[in-house]
């Protein structure tokens, strides 16, 4: 029936309204880019969608005026979004599998309790942990945005129970038959056959780091610390600001993530509408 | 003594199992060890900490904490400021998720048809999802300006004259819902195709058989099936919005030496407020202990809200197959 209501509307209609829908939804993606291909000169010409001339002066030259350090801040981000998703799929997966595949004493304490915590907003525990991270002298340092990773996070546990349930253990059992570790049975048969979840949930967690600004605000006030988003935010001025080259920072600094989406998108879907709908 | 109850279950259990389940059951532990580590370091820990800080008055400078009893709690309840703050929220909740929940609706039933090229329009439409809410904020600050920025511009060629909504108090808040809406719009679309491809074709064409019209089809097979797709998008939407800090901060006060949460504090958040309260040295109440009072009245907040939405959502939400509830 979906398919006869659909067939209804013509073609040209159907596809005219989406172009139209996308299209009116992309000008601000648009106009970074336009703004960041303009001269200076043409920077505030709000006719110009298409630049004239065309330059990419604000990606060289510009961007490495502007940010000398422009490299040791994608560095500094890339070391957080990277080590922090392994060490969440790492201590995720570990809880998740055990909490799906066997009965242990007080399995269900620990279970709800985690189903409990994943409604604690992270605000309400950030003082004291912020207390705890000066304490061990992690201030200035990524350690606070990498090292929470590596002792789990209730949502991702329970996402990676979750997915664990929803497959068969026959071939584990098999494993385990032949005499095989608890930890080897994981590693060469269960982690192969779970990519989706693992991609879904690492990719998510990784933008979720590269793009974030509220903890290395807190965090990363020295500037040799500072992630990309506090850098490009930092070229903002009070009266004037670099726009060509701000718009340059967005798009460099976007880049990657979409690539990445590309890359993983069959994985991913399957992953993010399975944690949607059954989580 | 109910608490400790599965403990002695467990030691119970240990006594009397053999060998090799208490192997198994070392293992599991063995596996849960980092996540129990994090729940009582990272989460319980801390929570009850902060508990501890709502009584106490400190600025980190001080070797410790100073008792002040219940006076944070007074001030919370007194405090203009969080009037002031609490209204700003729940103005930018109103408007953000509604629009979010109605816009995505309508563009994933836009999309969810056998058509060649659905694929590409949903990759467009996902693309602000995965963009940093910083890089947003710049864009859109700059979309907003009245000398050259699309918005205004597009508006003078009409003949209409439209204020930088950023720089005006009774709009700046709606403007921020407009930019957070349009970022998360992809988001929502991919979670309402997953549960829109999940209704059976058949009972369409029941209620097709049985004389409904196209909007008695969608009103009652796809939101009716669609229900806990809805549900959970309102929940998730709404606590997101309670903690909205990033693109305010961003799209009011992205230039150094500009406090985010103008014009006027009309866009102050209440993550916002508890950031300054806590890291600023400006106006502050009582340092950390006021911050980790708004961080708990934020936590309640969301609580109650959450268990409202699940109380509203019982006999109105339907699931398919499962007649029990």
């Amino acid at each position: 029936m979906r398919l006869r209501t659909s067939l209804t509307l013509s073609s040209t209609f159907y596809y005219g309204l989406l172009t139209l829908l996308a299209l009116a939804y992309l000008v601000p993606v648009a106009w970074v880019v336009s703004t960041s291909l303009r001269t200076n000169a043409n920077l505030l010409r709000a006719d110009q969608w298409i630049p004239d001339p065309i330059t990419f002066e604000h990606y060289t030259s510009g961007l490495q005026d502007a940010l000398p350090d422009l490299a040791r801040y994608t560095f500094n981000t890339l070391r957080i979004a990277g080590l922090s998703t392994l060490g969440l799929l790492l201590s995720c997966s570990l809880a998740g599998y055990a909490l799906a595949r066997w009965r242990f004493p007080l399995r269900k304490v620990w279970f709800y309790g985690l189903l409990a915590t994943m409604m604690v907003p992270g605000h309400v525990t950030l003082i004291p942990t912020y207390v705890l991270f000066r304490k061990l002298g992690w201030l200035n340092t990524p350690n606070p945005l990498i090292i929470p990773f590596f002792f789990g996070s209730p949502f991702a546990t329970f996402f990676f129970r979750q997915f664990f349930l929803s497959f068969p253990r026959e071939l584990e059992d098999a494993a385990t038959l032949d005499g095989a570790g608890a930890l080897r049975t994981f590693r060469s048969i269960v982690v192969p056959v779970s990519k989706p979840a693992f991609v879904a949930l690492g990719v998510l967690h990784f933008t979720g780091m590269w793009n974030g600004f509220f903890l290395p605000i807190i965090y990363l006030q020295r500037k040799e610390q500072w992630v990309l988003t506090q850098a490009i935010r930092s070229l903002l001025g009070r009266y004037d600001s670099p726009w060509g080259e701000i718009m340059a920072g967005v798009v460099l600094m976007t880049v990657p993530i979409v690539i990445l989406y590309i890359l993983v998108q069959r994985h991913f879907v399957q992953g993010i509408t399975f944690g949607g709908i059954h989580g | 003594m109910t608490i400790l109850a599965p403990l002695r279950r467990g030691i119970n259990m240990w006594r009397e199992v053999n060998p090799r389940e208490r192997r198994r059951w070392l293992t599991a532990y063995a596996f849960m060890s980092l996540q129990l580590i994090g729940l009582f370091v990272f989460i319980l820990g801390p929570l009850v900490v902060s508990l501890y800080y709502t009584f106490t008055r400190w600025d980190l400078i001080a070797p410790a904490p100073k008792w002040v009893g219940l006076s944070n709690w007074e001030h919370v309840l007194g405090d203009p400021r969080i009037g002031q703050v609490l209204g700003n929220t729940v103005w930018f909740i109103l408007w953000a998720t509604s629009s979010f929940l109605i816009l995505s609706l309508a563009l994933a039933v836009l999309l969810n048809v056998p058509r060649r090229g659905t694929t590409l329009f949903r990759a467009l439409f996902f693309l602000p999802y995965i963009t940093s809410q910083v890089a947003v904020g710049l864009v859109w600050s700059w979309m907003f300006n009245t000398r050259s920025g699309p918005i205004p511009v597009f508006f003078r060629h009409l003949g209409i004259e439209v204020p930088n909504l950023l720089l005006d108090e009774s709009y700046a808040m709606i403007a921020v819902a407009i930019v957070a809406t349009w970022q998360a719009l992809g988001y929502g679309i991919t979670i309402y195709l997953a549960g829109l491809q999940g209704i059976p074709g058949e009972l369409y064409d029941a209620a097709s058989v049985d004389g409904a019209t196209s909007w008695q089809r969608f009103r009652y097979v796809t939101l009716s099936l669609l229900s806990p797709t809805i549900l959970f998008l309102t929940v998730t939407s709404f606590i997101a919005a309670f903690q909205l800090f990033d693109l305010v901060v961003i799209l009011t006060g992205g230039a150094t030496g500009v406090q985010p949460g103008g014009p006027g504090g009309s866009t102050r958040t209440i993550v916002l407020y508890l950031y300054e309260q806590t890291f600023l040295f400006s106006e502050r109440v009582s340092g950390l202990g006021y911050g980790a009072t708004i961080g708990w009245l934020l936590a309640v907040l969301i609580f109650i809200v959450t268990m409202t939405q699940f109380r509203f959502a019982r006999g109105t939400v339907f699931y398919l197959g499962d007649d029990e509830r």
